[in-house]
């Protein structure tokens, strides 16, 4: 009877093994189908490096999971024009204060789950934001300093700057470091204060430069954005702008992400996925790409409040 | 990323803006008659807290607001909330050139709602009073006001509606039968470590 109940796992263990490469061979249809893509679009097509990564080494390794985000067929997925998702999401927004809530946008990308990430600043040719306040830290009495403030900078020096932050005054949403006056901030130990609001400068983050003024100019109007998780997310635009304002900032945004997919490194592929269109208090409508349908008002009835 | 049904399942709260109560078209210079002109614009003052009678107002920015909003989405809507209780709860509408009759017959004489854009040259207003007011009552007296025409559900959307309440049933059960399953393996679990409690403490005598 032992021997009997021993046979049957072993038995059924040899069951499984022999379904089991046959399971296996199922998610290299997929990687197949991409190849073949990559191969029709004639972008690195001999590259075996790059292919290896895919899914590839995920099969050979099943213990360390996917490799890339999972991105679902987007066919059972109802999608919008831009004036019909704006229509909806007005609606949810109604009586809330149109300069306050903001239109965003969520860019998904199909990438791998590790590598690079998208990083970078945005000018839109609609600001959406009421001016940014900008604080400069550089050594007083220097030319930056005079350059800064002419820049726009709200608060502008070294020791000033590091007293307001320790008495947790931080009248500012962005801070700029001069590299001479690099030493002086780490040795002030603010990072405990700033690091956590993601005010801290660093190299990495562009915010300790040479040019104090132009980089002040240039974040005035600018959006930071970053990929997480595979998603872009950037506020847009502010409730009232018409149809047209919205289009031209998304295009300008879509644009500046397919510029920065493309620039990052050769082996790396990211493409754009899916575009969410959303509010602050609104629901996601995933948009097909068209700007309006046969059944969407008119354009001058998707403005103001 | 969020699975893809469950987003779709969330959105089904567009149904929400486009059918209910409040659901109307209101008059606009094309489909005005003489009797109803045109609205131009609204605006809701309210409360913060419900004490004194401003629940309804609130409830009719919730609930009417966005379907009157998707459908009528030329006419600007403002909501503004104070923090004074004894203040007014009162909806501004704004007639194109002269207000309707059963507008001035409803209108309040005594309101003044200093929260509410000023009238242009050509525009009349009427005030309602909304304090203490249920906010389908609200919608039936904005209704009669502006002689605005409701929207029919259309088939489609009505059966749409009555399977999401199917669902919302269903999912109370399954809610149910869920916990009554994870009860009993917690049950079980709790059971099967105390009785290897028992066998500990025989061995250690």
């Amino acid at each position: 009877m032992s021997s009997y109940g021993s046979a049957l796992p072993s038995a059924a263990r040899s069951i499984l093994s022999s379904c089991r490469p046959a399971a296996r061979q199922s998610p290299m249809a997929p990687f197949l189908s991409t190849f073949y893509q990559q191969q029709l679009r004639g972008a690195k097509s001999n590259n075996p490096q790059a292919q290896g990564k895919g899914k590839k080494a995920a099969k050979a390794k099943p213990k360390k999971g996917a490799r890339e985000f999972t991105q679902r067929d987007l066919k059972d997925i109802q999608q919008f024009s831009l004036c019909d998702a704006m229509r909806y999401i007005r609606a949810m927004e109604v009586g809330r204060e149109p300069t306050i809530s903001k239109y965003e946008i969520h860019i998904r990308l199909k990438t791998k789950k590790d590598g690079p990430v998208i990083r970078n600043m945005l000018r839109f040719p609609h600001s959406v934001q009421t001016e940014s306040r900008i604080c400069v830290v550089c050594p007083s009495g220097t030319k930056h300093e005079k350059d800064a403030r002419a820049a726009g900078a709200v608060l502008v020096g070294e020791d000033e700057v590091f007293d307001a932050v320790k008495n947790g005054k931080i009248e500012f949403d962005r801070l700029i470091c001069h590299p001479d006056s690099l030493a002086a901030l780490n040795k002030a130990g603010l990072g405990r204060v700033l690091g956590p609001r993601g005010l801290m400068p660093s190299a990495k983050t562009g915010t300790v430069v040479e040019d104090v003024a132009s980089r002040v100019e240039m974040l005035r109007g600018g959006t930071i954005y970053r990929e997480r998780d595979a998603v872009i997310r950037i506020p847009i635009g502010q409730l009232a702008f018409s149809p047209e304002q919205l289009r031209d900032n998304l295009r300008a945004t879509i644009d500046q992400v397919k510029k920065d997919a493309s620039g990052l490194n050769d082996r790396i592929v990211k493409e754009i996925y899916e575009v969410v269109l959303s509010s602050t208090h609104g629901a996601g409508f995933s948009l097909n790409g068209e700007f309006k349908s046969d059944d969407s008002p008119d354009t001058t009835a998707l403005r103001g409040v | 990323m969020v699975n893809l049904f469950k987003r779709m399942r969330k959105l089904r709260s567009i149904l929400d803006v486009t059918v209910g109560t409040g659901a109307a078209i209101l008059p606009t210079p094309a489909t005005s008659t003489k009797e109803f002109p045109p609205i131009t614009r609204l605006h809701l003052t309210y409360a913060q807290k419900i004490y004194n009678g401003h629940q309804g107002a609130r409830h009719f920015w919730r609930q009417c607001l966005p379907r009157l909003k998707y459908h009528n989405p030329s006419i600007p809507m403002t909501v503004k909330q104070t923090e004074e209780q004894d203040g007014p709860a009162a909806l501004t509408i704004y007639f194109a050139e002269h207000a309707s009759n059963a507008a001035t017959l409803n209108a309040a004489k005594d309101i003044n709602d200093k929260y509410a854009p000023a009238a242009g040259e050509s525009e009349k207003t009427a005030v309602v009073d909304l304090r203490d007011l249920d906010w389908k009552r609200i919608w039936d007296k904005v209704r009669v006001m502006t002689g605005a025409k409701e929207v029919q559900a259309s088939a489609k959307e009505e059966e749409e509606v009555k399977k999401l309440e199917q669902m919302a049933v269903q999912s109370v059960k399954d809610q149910e039968r869920n916990a009554k399953i994870r009860q009993t393996k917690r049950d079980q679990e709790r059971m099967l470590q105390e009785a290897r409690g028992e066998v500990e403490r025989l061995r250690q005598t």
